[in-house]
């Protein structure tokens, strides 16, 4: 690296090593308070961002914004944070010449002031807990755990129903990719093998090789509706689809009440149950109610279209109750259904009845693009939805 | 020019490129050069993200290799394969003549019968090369964790070879789209920079810098309709790649201005879903109307 010491581009008179040791001495504490805001941020990236900043003027503040930004931001989500931490940090934010400096730069202006609105509402979907634990009726057998309702079970059932679903395997469909593997018999030679066997006869390819398309797991994405009466469905599913996770799948989750919201990333380090009660509170608004449709939009419009969803399996968990505009639920609907490869709708009020006809408006938009239609209410209903998923084809 | 002195050199010579670039693309470009770090853009589409590698290349004198990933892409593709076809024809001549002996196979799996993929070219070109590695988040996971070997040293091995290495590294852009979050130990590799949607006043200035047929009028026209159309929600808006297919559109059949009747008939250049569009034709005298 032709670089000269971190000072001598500067006019700030820093070409002794002191200054540039309490240049690394800011750099450090400044890495320390982003990292207590929840980035990343390794010793190894500080060393590359004091590396880059021997690279540029480290008296200017404009350099400094954009070589942290551009070493030590690696996620769009985290720039909000990023601006923030540094206003507050190089700039003590109300300075009004330093202020508009970072004007100057094009750096935060609305963006880190608009991701600080978080409504903080708990709902707590478990309120009604309590008025179900009264029954005294300790039913632990299996076989009528199967057939019993979530939302009839105690929590001690609902604990067992946990312990017999973790051993039940998730597994959704398989698609063929373009990758190849040796086979018995395949589509293609394998002819980087044959040479090799071919080499032992003097060149002669004594016998064919095959290469075969591999098949792999089609990615399961679970829309879970997490507004009070659904909660217990959707945590139990959720639960499900972890088993999913184990067998090497890719899932996505993401839960709505008035708007979606990504959970994926939570639940790499959370429980299911504290990352989904946790989701409850970020995704409703005071005025309540559920909105699939415009949820759903927001799923296609920010996901959905980026690929997440395709060749996928979609399984949306709700019971229909939508109080937005059908049009939109309904535009919602077929574009995912265009996006994905199968959508499975999980509604928990279709029970045991066999004829059962969807009669909320929501359901009867969304029911043309539905591919499968569960209950997912019991135990045994999950268990029949395990056994179809695989056959999604 | 071999390497910019400056951020304002490099701003400077994307510029004489054909390429604006603000001063946060310009910063993680130098520093990326400076440190022979890979960088990592990532924006919405049309925003000209492959095009910062070709005009790096261009600038630089370099030559522009490029991996396009796709769902399945693997090692044959990306790095190197054997020419089995003629390693077969050789070993059969080789048998005939009865001239086999010890280095036979050596030479067989020699330079003379490997297919160079753009990997290996990038590697053995070293710092001649400018690296595009496009859209790499359609690549499968298990690509980007090959890729990471690849980027951390640069270096390859082939078993039949040995360690290839390059003396100073090439110059490396990826792109990605966001279809799916790419994993972390990669971003940690690379600089990484979003590209927004450029400001009206610059994305003026690259429309004329690419089509400097179209007048400045219309130019402004368009360009304002544009970002109306932006702000419209529509499925997938329009990038900036569009703003100048458009601009370009309206030129080439003769239009000077910007009014509903001339919008509609070249809308295809811009809005391209069903759904968008009768959205856009509904609203298309608000977006046309006086810039």
């Amino acid at each position: 690296m032709p670089s000269p010491g971190a000072g001598t581009a500067g006019g700030s008179g820093g070409s002794s090593p002191w200054a540039g040791t309490a240049l690394i001495g800011t750099l450090v504490r400044f890495g320390r308070e982003l990292r207590s805001s929840g980035m990343a941020v390794g010793s190894g990236d500080l060393t590359t961002y004091a590396a880059a900043l021997a690279q540029l003027d480290p008296s200017d503040l404009v350099d400094v914004y954009w070589a942290g930004r551009t070493v030590l931001v690696t996620r769009r989500d985290d720039i909000a944070i990023y601006d923030r931490v540094f206003r507050s940090f190089f700039l003590g934010a109300s300075d009004p010449f330093t202020a508009m400096l970072l004007m100057k730069a094009g750096g935060p202006t609305a963006t880190s002031a608009a991701e600080l609105v978080v409504p903080a509402t708990d709902l707590a979907p478990n309120e009604h807990e309590g008025e179900q634990a009264v029954l005294g009726l300790m039913a632990s057998d299996a076989q009528t755990l199967r057939h019993k309702s979530f939302a009839a079970c105690t929590p001690s059932e609902l604990a067992a129903v946990r312990r017999i679903m973790a051993r039940i395997r998730l597994t959704p469909p398989r698609r063929r990719t373009r990758r190849t593997a040796p086979a018995r018999d395949g589509t293609t030679l394998d002819l980087r093998r044959m040479i090799r066997e071919s080499m032992r006869a003097h060149g002669e390819p004594a016998e064919l090789y095959w290469r075969a398309r591999k098949a792999r797991l089609r990615p399961l994405i679970l829309i879970l509706d997490v507004s009070g009466s659904m909660a217990d469905y959707s945590r139990n599913l959720l639960q499900f689809a972890y088993s999913a996770k184990r067998a090497a799948a890719k899932v996505e989750v993401f839960c709505f009440g008035t708007r979606l919201t990504r959970i994926t990333r939570e639940l790499d380090h959370r429980r299911p149950d504290d990352a989904l009660a946790h989701a409850a509170s970020t995704v409703f608004d005071w005025e309540g109610g559920t909105r699939i449709g415009s949820s759903l939009d927001s799923f296609v419009r920010d996901w959905g279209r980026r690929g997440l969803c395709r060749g996928g399996i979609v399984v949306i968990c709700s019971d229909g109750l939508d109080r937005g505009d059908p049009a939109v639920l309904a535009a919602a609907m077929e574009r995912l259904a265009r996006l994905s490869h199968k959508i499975v709708w999980v509604n928990p009020h279709k029970g045991v009845d066999l004829a059962f006809r969807p009669s909320t408006l929501g359901m009867m938009v969304a029911e043309p693009h539905i591919d499968l239609l569960m209950p997912g209410h019991d135990l045994s209903s999950l268990e029949e939805l395990a056994s179809l998923l695989p056959a999604l084809n | 020019m071999d390497r910019p002195d400056t951020i304002a050199d490099l701003t400077a010579a994307l510029r004489q490129g054909g390429y604006l670039a603000d001063r946060g693309l310009a910063t993680a470009l130098f520093v990326s050069i400076g440190l022979h770090r890979p960088v990592l853009l990532e924006g919405e589409v049309g925003v000209g993200k492959t095009e910062v590698a070709k005009v790096l290349a261009s600038i630089f004198g370099r030559q522009l290799i490029r991996l396009q990933c796709y769902e399945g892409i693997d090692t044959s593709q990306a790095l190197y394969e054997w020419d089995y076809a003629r390693q077969m024809l050789h070993i059969r001549a080789l048998s005939e003549q009865q001239i086999a002996d010890s280095d036979a196979v050596d030479k067989l799996f020699g330079p003379k019968f490997l297919l160079e993929r753009p990997l290996l070219e990038a590697v053995r070109a070293g710092d001649r090369a400018v690296l595009l590695i496009d859209e790499v988040d359609r690549a499968d996971d298990e690509f980007e964790a090959f890729l990471l070997e690849v980027l951390s040293d640069f270096q390859l091995s082939i078993p039949e070879i040995g360690t290839i290495k390059a003396d100073s590294p090439p110059l490396v852009v990826l792109t990605s789209n966001r279809t799916r979050e790419l994993h972390d130990a990669l971003k940690r590799r690379c600089l990484y920079h979003w590209i927004g949607y450029p400001a009206a006043e610059r994305e003026v200035e690259i429309v004329l810098l690419k089509e400097p047929g179209v007048g400045e009028a219309l130019t402004r026209k368009v360009v304002s309709a544009v970002h109306r159309l932006r702000e419209l929600d529509l499925a997938k808006p329009p990038g900036v790649a569009e703003t100048i297919d458009w601009a370009r559109a309206l030129s080439f059949l003769g239009a000077t201005e910007l009014d509903a009747a001339a919008a509609g008939e070249t809308l295809g250049a811009v809005v391209k879903e069903r759904d968008d569009l009768e959205l856009v034709l509904d609203n298309l005298a608000d977006i046309t109307a006086s810039a």
